[in-house]
Formats: C-alpha cells, sequence, structure tokens
C-alpha cells in the first residue's frame, strides 16, 4: 500500500497529464489524417514525379524512430531561427510522422476497391473526380477504418514520447507513477479501440 | 408520270431525316491488342436504333472486349465507334489522318448516353438499391432529386424490384442485383444498352427472372447488344447473331439462321460442342 502512494499524491497531476495526452493527441491526429488522404490520392493517381517524391518521404519517415525526429526537431529547430512552442513543434512531427503510415493504410484501402467499381461509374459517365468522391472514397475509408484505428491508439502513445524533448507531459512524472500513467493512457487508447470495433460493426452492416 | 413520281419519292428519301436511317452504333475497322495478343482484329459492326445484336463465341474470343471498347472501358488502337453518329475515344483529323484521343471529360459525356450490364453486378456496395440507381442521374446529368427518384421507383417496378427500394445490395439475390443493375443503367436514359454475360454469374434458377426484364426492353424497342452463353435466349431474343472468334466475325446472320444452318465449319463445331452439352 505504502508503494502507491506517489501514485494516489499525483492523482490530479496524472489527470492534468492525461488532459494533456488528449489535448495534443487529438491536434496531430486531424493533419496527419487530412495529409495522409492527401499523400494516398497523389500516390495512387499522381504522375511518376510526384509517386517517388512521397515514395522517398515514406521510406524517410518508416527507417527513422519517432524518438530520434523528436529529439531532432528539438535540439534543430532553436538552431534555424524557427521559433516554435514546443507543444506545436512535437504536434507538427506526430502529424508529419503519422501521416506517412495513414497515406498507407488508405492508399491500401484505395487500391482493394475492385476494378469492377471503376468500371461500373465509369459506365455511368462518372468523372473521375465524381467517381473518386461518391464511389471510391466512401468505400476505402470503410476498407481504412480498422487499420486506421489503431494507427490513432498508436498516435496517442506516441504523445508520452514528448517527454523527452522537455515539454511537461504525462510521463514527465517521478518513475514510480509511470503504472498509473500506463493505466491512463490504456484506458485512452481501449476507448478508442471500442470506438474503432464499433465502426467495423456498423461498416459491415452497410455493406 | 411514273418516272417524275419516283424521281420525287427518291429525293423524299434523300431528304428524309437523317436520324431515321443513321445506325444507332458503327463500329468500324475495330483493332485492339494485349500487348502481342491481338484481340480484335478489324471488326466491323452496324447496328440500327432498336435493333438487338447477340454476340455470341468461345472464351477468349474477344466478345467481351468488344462490348468494353463501345464505352472506352478499353483502349483500342485503330478504327472508330460511333454511337447515334457521335465518335468515342478518338477522332482523326480529316485533313492530317492524326488521330487523338479525346478529353476524360467528353469521353465521360459519351459514356452517360450508352448503359453497360455487367457479368459481376457491380452494384455500389455502400448505397442502397434507390442511392445506386440514382447516383449517376442525379450527379452526372443534374437531374433534379425527387424527378429522378420517382424515375427510379418506375424503373423498379418494371424489372419487378418496387419492395428493395431501400436495401442494400448484399441483401438481395444475384437476379435482383442484377435487375437493379439494369434499372441502374437504364435511370440514364441511354441510347444503347451493352450487356456482358449477365446471366454468367446467377444460379440457374435467377437466370429467367434477369432475361425477362432484358426481354421486356427489347420488346420497347431499345437498342441492345448482348454477349451471352444462352443459346436458347439469343435465338428468342436477337435480330442478328455475331458470331465471334479469335478477334474477328467469323459469321453473322438471323438467329434461325445462324443458329440452325450455320454457314461455316467453325460456327457449326462451335454449336454442336454446345448443343452437345446443354440440348436446347
Amino acid at each position: 500500500m505504502k508503494e502507491l502512494g506517489p501514485l494516489i499524491h499525483s492523482f490530479w497531476y496524472l489527470l492534468r497529464g492525461a488532459g494533456m495526452t488528449v489535448l495534443m493527441a487529438t491536434s496531430a491526429v486531424v493533419p496527419a489524417t487530412l495529409l495522409g488522404v492527401l499523400l494516398a490520392l497523389l500516390h495512387v493517381f499522381g504522375g511518376w514525379l510526384l509517386r517517388s517524391a512521397i515514395l522517398g518521404y515514406l521510406f524517410l519517415i518508416r527507417g527513422i524512430p519517432l524518438l530520434v525526429l523528436l529529439t531532432f526537431v528539438y535540439y534543430l529547430m532553436p538552431l534555424t531561427g524557427i521559433d516554435l512552442p514546443p507543444f506545436w513543434g512535437v504536434v507538427l512531427v506526430i502529424s508529419l510522422y503519422y501521416a506517412a503510415f495513414v497515406s498507407e493504410v488508405f492508399r491500401a484501402g484505395i487500391l482493394s476497391l475492385p476494378q469492377a467499381q471503376w468500371d461500373a461509374a465509369r459506365s455511368l459517365g462518372m468523372t473521375r473526380r465524381l467517381m473518386l468522391q461518391i464511389v471510391v472514397l466512401p468505400q476505402a475509408l470503410r476498407l481504412s477504418a480498422p487499420p486506421y484505428v489503431s494507427l490513432c491508439v498508436s498516435l496517442v502513445k506516441a504523445t508520452s514520447l514528448v517527454s523527452i524533448v522537455g515539454l511537461w507531459e504525462l510521463t514527465m512524472a517521478p518513475f514510480q507513477i509511470f503504472i498509473g500513467a500506463a493505466a491512463i493512457y490504456f484506458c485512452i487508447c481501449y476507448t478508442l479501440a471500442l470506438y474503432g470495433r464499433h465502426l467495423e460493426r456498423r461498416v459491415l452492416l452497410g455493406h | 408520270m411514273e418516272d417524275t413520281l419516283n424521281d420525287a419519292s427518291s429525293l423524299a428519301i434523300e431528304l428524309a431525316p437523317a436520324r431515321q436511317r443513321r445506325p444507332m452504333l458503327e463500329i468500324a475497322g475495330l483493332c485492339k491488342s494485349f500487348g502481342a495478343l491481338e484481340v480484335l482484329r478489324d471488326v466491323s459492326v452496324v447496328v440500327s436504333p432498336g435493333e438487338v445484336v447477340v454476340v455470341i463465341g468461345p472464351s477468349g474470343s474477344g466478345k467481351t472486349t468488344l462490348l468494353r471498347c463501345i464505352n472506352l472501358l478499353e483502349e483500342y488502337e485503330r478504327g472508330t465507334i460511333a454511337v447515334d453518329g457521335e465518335p468515342i475515344g478518338y477522332r482523326t483529323d480529316g485533313r492530317s489522318g492524326r488521330r487523338a484521343r479525346m478529353s476524360e471529360r467528353e469521353i465521360a459525356r459519351a459514356r452517360e448516353r450508352i448503359g453497360m450490364v455487367f457479368q459481376s453486378f457491380n452494384l455500389f456496395p455502400h448505397m442502397n438499391v434507390l442511392q445506386n440507381i440514382v447516383a449517376a442521374p442525379v450527379r452526372v446529368r443534374r437531374i433534379e432529386r425527387r424527378q429522378a427518384e420517382a424515375r427510379a421507383r418506375e424503373l423498379l417496378a418494371m424489372v419487378g424490384l418496387s419492395d428493395k427500394v431501400a436495401e442494400y445490395p448484399i441483401r438481395l439475390s444475384g437476379g435482383q442485383q442484377q435487375r437493379v443493375a439494369i434499372a441502374r443503367a437504364l435511370a440514364m436514359d441511354p441510347k444503347i444498352m451493352l450487356f456482358d454475360e449477365v446471366t454468367s454469374a446467377l444460379d440457374p434458377e435467377l437466370v429467367g427472372e434477369v432475361l425477362a426484364a432484358m426481354q421486356q426492353l427489347a420488346g420497347d424497342g431499345m437498342t441492345m447488344v448482348v454477349v451471352t452463353h444462352e443459346m436458347s435466349f439469343a435465338r428468342d431474343i436477337a435480330d442478328r447473331i455475331l458470331f465471334i472468334d479469335g478477334g474477328v466475325i467469323v459469321e453473322e446472320g438471323k438467329p434461325d439462321q445462324l443458329l440452325f444452318a450455320p454457314q461455316t465449319e467453325r460456327v457449326g463445331a462451335f454449336l454442336k460442342r454446345y448443343n452437345d452439352r446443354y440440348r436446347i
């Protein structure tokens, strides 16, 4: 019981940290998703130049640990003279990082749509833009929903890396509190996963 | 006196509205390859308004490719295709003879009035029956939604699916899905309908309901090009049958003539094999 002392004392502290986690995660998930969808579309429909640029970006992002990117940005940003508050610096890095993975998830969703759906849409006189809008994207987004949600869960956990760059956040707490912190992360992520399952069920019904 | 009359009437024919005599579909010298494989070799077909042309032939003969070229789901290398006098896909410059592809927008416009029904139905799974049917009329042809929905209900009644308006495709049988697909194509008010082996993916007991819908459509005067393996249906519905093999039209003729008194050995052998298996 004695060991739980720090945890109980720091309950409010942890809760504030949780608020920070949610704030940071939601700030990052929106740009990550928008950029990810855009990259996926450009990857599938863009010319070879655009395509290779995106491939290079994916290669880079996938090859570098998020932690390294964060540290890099934290220590190098001041040298370049760009003065971004740490919070937004971190949100920026996480957004760019996860956009790469989101784009792969959505690209897979677009590509897994059978050619027959394109044929049907084209035979009805739809332009490419309209096809994307009402036939391809609605289905591709549904197909991508499960892996997308698990990416979001991973994004929430990634905000913990922020402690490295000195921003006051959940894991800036003494070591004893880590268990409580883990529990809070779990609650947030589990809720997301539950919501994902709910989404999947709705998707299945729609089909 | 009689001479003058004749002259006058021949003049009248000359001046008669070109529309009436203009073919609904005109394919001339069509060539198409997949890499080194020539799938269509100098195919020419003329279909009059209201005519039902059935295309038969062995698998891999090019009949589906021919159909898909008509609305440019397949590109083709040589030849011309025109629907109701309007070229689709490529334009040849009269003076230089250079062949240029139309813009995507022009091609999309041309496809608006060419209905197509596929072997695997290809309904949009995330839309219900009504949404499937009105999507293109509303978004492509800019028909008012209420009007489009009323038309969709009419078409659903025609194919006998009035009670399935709000159903999602996955809850429908193959035959029902295919009838929705027919209604979806008709909702665009097409000048011509293309059917690509539309009963091949169906359980035998569901074939009849789809064929009945097509039969009715033919009776209403729709111009149709039908690729099928259903010989008895071909006999019933066709004004003319084309037999394609190896990318060329081997023989064409009235159903009774082509199916029962084929002029070429190739068609005879094909029909014999078919009869041995199915006994029409």
